[in-house]
């Protein structure tokens, strides 16, 4: 299959509508041999930024579209969320504070902080109304790449 | 197995309550996952152990849940104590920074030894 190739996919701003993000990003990794451990990753990372565009995005609520585009490419797979909640650039999320000595982490700030980890690239852009926000993995795509790794 | 369901089910070893954990925990569920420990623990358990061994699937809604039960298991003089995480679900405790604000044993049995 010659890549690169698209999924488009759109959910609405309820959390219920989560899981569904989660399974499309599963049959497109599926679908495109990518290996488990960026796939698990990537879900995550997905999981993340949507979960906080439907919490955070829109304050005054209402019904709104999240649309999500997943690229297989040749080298890795990208995530880009659109949405035309309140502008919102990932990348400045601010950083967690260490906890003090004996005492346990604050919540806040979690996901953000596994989300650099668990992609390569997080870019962002402002376009018309839209949040653009892209997640890149990297990895070897094709049945060689998915087979090769110990599940 | 399904990855898009949350289970739970709880069974005793003498004084410890263990609750079973299976599938996905998720911001759309997690908070089913507090209820249940939070009604554990006004039911009056004290030592409640988390086995995750069954988890497939998690994001930080699952921790946000975890810190805020052992709080609220500290003042009630209870713990929450964690067992059988592995692999990718372990990682994401780690990049969290969150594997050393809980306490957290091996297996199951590992953890029953030690109480």
């Amino acid at each position: 299959m010659s890549l690169p190739q698209t999924t488009h996919i759109v959910i609405r701003n309820d959390i219920a509508d989560l899981a569904a993000v989660t399974s499309a990003m599963e049959r497109v990794g599926t679908e495109y041999g990518m290996p488990k451990t960026p796939l698990f990753q990537l879900q995550v990372a997905l999981d993340e930024m949507v979960s906080n565009v439907i919490k955070y995005a829109w304050p005054a609520g209402g019904a709104h579209d999240i649309e999500i585009r997943i690229t297989a490419r040749d080298e890795g797979v990208e995530v880009e969320i659109i949405d035309d909640g309140r502008m919102f650039d990932p990348r400045d999320a601010p950083k967690r504070d260490k906890p003090l000595p004996g005492k346990r982490p604050q919540p806040g700030g979690v996901g953000a902080q596994m989300t650099k980890q668990l992609v390569d690239r997080i870019d962002y852009a402002r376009i018309g109304s839209r949040n653009h926000t892209t997640l890149t993995k990297r990895c070897a795509l094709g049945p060689a790449a998915s087979s090769g790794e110990q599940s | 197995m399904k990855k898009t369901a949350l289970r739970m089910e709880d069974s005793r070893a003498g004084p410890v309550c263990i609750l079973s954990i299976g599938g996905r925990i998720d911001s759309g569920n997690a908070a089913d996952l507090l209820d249940r420990l939070n009604g554990l623990l006004a039911a009056g358990e004290k030592t409640i152990l988390l086995d995750f061994k069954e988890v497939l699937y998690l994001t930080s809604a699952a921790f946000r849940v975890l810190l805020v039960a052992t709080d609220e298991a500290e003042r009630n003089a209870a713990r929450v104590v964690l067992c059988g995480l592995a692999g990718q679900v372990r990682e994401l405790f780690e990049m969290g920074g969150l594997l050393e604000a809980f306490t957290v044993h091996g297996s199951r049995e590992d953890a029953l030894a030690k109480f």
